[in-house]
């Protein structure tokens, strides 16, 4: 068992007959992973999974060595920030983290500090002494992601963290990700906002029907699946006729779509590491070439070959 | 390792301690704990008017003490009369048209200002005596056993211990607020024994607080300072650790109840049925039960007026009760023993709330 990763092994989890996840195979890395589907698709069996509030059906899961149905070592390092929007009846947020934090076995001095600790680093400092059932769905979800930070966990498990949350706190939270993972922690966090996942992943797993469709750092995941849905590079020069003509003479390239107005050429490729090299060639022989830029190599472009454009546009 | 499972177990009682003693939703709780009281303050409240009352009646119709100890069934009515006089009231029962005092029903009524006497002939003979001592300890002690026995261990302590013990499981189920102890590092057995503690303290608090004001308002108000100096303390002492026994095995029963069935209404009425058909089960199967236990440890008789119905006779009475040893280790050993299995059943609880 690798003592560094949460590592999934052939996991499967029926709910009777209805299926949560199969045949699940996962090693995850430090870092921001996200956990890419459609509703349904098993995001959240996974996670609960990964912390043992379901057992799997069939397979062994392993967070950092530790077995999830050992609560007493598992939770001394993953901080878990459910769906559930329910809290303990009658709890302002400073008695709802100080409380859960006393279960942990720190003095009352120390919940103290680690409790004031994570509502700052939540931004809710003045809305602590207020009861939770009078917060907003914004401020209860980042109550419940300064009850998964309290104790300052090697690895988080969110999920969908950033719903409810205004923009400018969703940066702030999205900041504490990358320090999370910056200073090699586990960061597991599900989303449907595709174009976050996009920009705070540092590897994905898509999901699809209690499936892992694919899994990895998003760039592999695209140049895996480029034989069957070729990638496309959007160039801006100053001459997309001639640009367009001579991406034709390479036979990898299947499409070459001038843009109006100026916007560059929009060139649709097989073998994308041979169009950069060529692209390398025109702009040495004189090709003004101003930009490149990969125009579905994202997350939603992805997710919307694997799993379907319906739900990527959801 | 053990002071953190002290510290984990302090906090779980901490954080339960709210939803114990002072839910909204448990109010009924203190209800039921509580309304005997309420029938012992009546009691007491109107005590005094009726010995008053009986102290008046037996200034206008004076009968002795002795000729009315000395009335036996079997006697006449004449003999009767003859000896205690006129009754302060009497009449005839059920045919109002029979003049004949020797045939059908006839009731007397006779007091000496403690002692009610109420006399029943039938067809001129005495059939029945009833004799209702105002006041003294023997009869406050039977007052207080039946309903201690027939109403507040089978019905107040058994459905309070059902609304705290159910709801510290399946109540956070149904709030989804449960994988928030899931979530920390406690073991799940940690979890079970932190909640039967809470659980614990708030029904010994409630249900023993009670039991002493019950107990200290007919007692002392009634019959005042001068019978706590008596073996009455001893009853006292009884009837609290039996309401505390109480409070331990049928806590454990119903925190298994709430953390292994989705509803528990089901075996909680199954629960309810086999305490109450007890006194008419095989003795065998009669001590597979809380309340055989229970009432054997009750140091008064709940029934021992013959007249009685049958029924309740039997209801409040175990027939060949058990030893004060037998039946505290039978409670705690059935408490430990459903204890243990709700714990290991405890390692597989899951949070799957959209089933719960």
């Amino acid at each position: 068992m690798s003592d560094d990763r949460i590592l999934l092994d052939n996991v499967s989890r029926f709910y009777g007959e209805v299926l949560g996840v199969n045949r699940v195979t996962l090693s995850i890395p430090p870092g921001i992973t996200s956990l890419v589907g459609p509703n349904g698709s098993g995001k959240t069996t996974l996670m609960n999974l990964m912390t043992g509030l379901v057992r799997p059906s069939r397979g062994r899961i392993s967070v950092l060595g530790v077995d999830p149905s050992k609560p007493q070592k598992l939770f001394h390092f993953v901080g878990y920030s459910t769906q559930f929007d329910a809290f303990p009846k009658g709890l302002t947020g400073f008695q709802f983290i100080y409380s859960f934090l006393r279960l942990s076995g720190y003095s009352s001095a120390e919940c103290k500090r680690l409790t004031t600790q994570a509502i700052e680093q939540v931004g809710l400092g003045e809305a602590a002494d207020r009861k939770v059932a009078a917060y907003s769905k914004g401020m209860r979800q980042r109550i419940r992601l300064a009850q998964a930070i309290a104790h300052d966990p090697r690895v988080l498990v969110l999920d969908e963290p950033l719903n409810g949350l205004d923009p400018l706190v969703r940066s702030e939270t999205i900041a504490l990700f990358r320090r999370y993972a910056a200073e090699g922690r586990h960061v597991v966090v599900s989303s449907h906002v595709l174009h976050e996942v996009d920009m705070i992943s540092d590897q994905v797993v898509l999901m699809s029907g209690g499936y892992v469709v694919a899994e990895g750092q998003i760039r592999g995941v695209r140049s895996e699946i480029q034989e069957e849905r070729p990638m496309q590079f959007l160039i801006r020069c100053r001459q997309p006729g001639l640009l367009a003509s001579k991406a034709f003479e390479h036979d990898h390239v299947v499409e070459a779509k001038i843009l109006p107005e100026g916007e560059g050429v929009l060139v649709t490729t097989r073998d994308a590491d041979r169009f950069c090299r060529a692209l390398n060639h025109l702009a040495l022989a004189g090709m003004d070439i101003e930009g490149v830029v990969p125009a579905d190599d994202n997350v939603r472009s992805v997710y919307e070959y694997l799993i379907g454009s319906e739900e990527a546009s959801k | 390792m053990k002071r953190l499972v002290c510290a984990q177990v302090l906090a779980i009682i901490r954080l339960e301690m709210r939803k114990t003693f002072f839910a909204r939703r448990g109010l009924w709780v203190y209800l039921l704990a509580f309304a005997p009281e309420l029938l012992f303050m009546g009691h007491v409240a109107f005590a005094p008017h009726q010995r008053r009352q009986l102290e008046r009646i037996a200034r206008e119709h004076p009968v002795s003490s002795e000729a009315m100890q000395a009335v036996q069934p079997g006697m006449t009515l004449d003999q009767v009369r003859e000896k205690l006089g006129k009754p302060y009231h009497g009449w005839r029962g059920h045919d109002p048209d029979d003049r004949d005092e020797q045939s059908g029903w006839t009731h007397l009524k006779y007091t000496d200002g403690k002692t009610d006497l109420h006399l029943v002939f039938q067809n001129g003979n005495l059939v029945q005596i009833h004799r209702n001592e105002m006041d003294t300890p023997p009869q406050i002690s039977r007052i207080f056993a039946g309903v201690f026995q027939s109403y507040y261990l089978r019905l107040a302590i058994f459905f309070g211990c059902v609304g705290i013990f159910v709801n510290l499981f399946r109540g956070e189920m149904l709030d989804k607020s449960l994988h928030f102890y899931l979530l920390t590092p406690v073991r799940r057995e940690v979890l079970l024994a932190g909640k039967y503690a809470a659980g614990l303290l708030a029904t010994v608090v409630i249900f023993t607080t009670s039991t002493a004001l019950q107990w200290l308002t007919l007692f002392w108000w009634q019959s005042g300072r001068a019978t706590l100096a008596g073996p009455e303390w001893g009853q006292f002492g009884s009837y609290l650790a039996v309401t505390a026994l109480a409070c331990v095995g049928y806590g454990s029963v119903f925190l298994a109840v709430g953390l292994l069935f989705r509803n528990p209404i089901i075996p909680t009425a199954i629960v309810l049925v086999w305490e109450g058909v007890n006194p008419f089960l095989p003795a065998v199967l009669k001590k597979i039960s809380m309340i055989y236990y229970l009432q054997s440890l009750c140091p008064v008789a709940a029934a021992p007026d013959p007249d009685m119905p049958p029924l309740i006779h039997l209801l409040i009475s175990p027939v060949q009760p058990a030893t004060e040893v037998t039946a505290v280790l039978s409670i705690v050993i059935l408490t430990a023993v459903v204890l243990v299995i709700a714990a290991r059943l405890s390692r597989k609880m899951e949070i799957n709330y959209s089933t719960d």
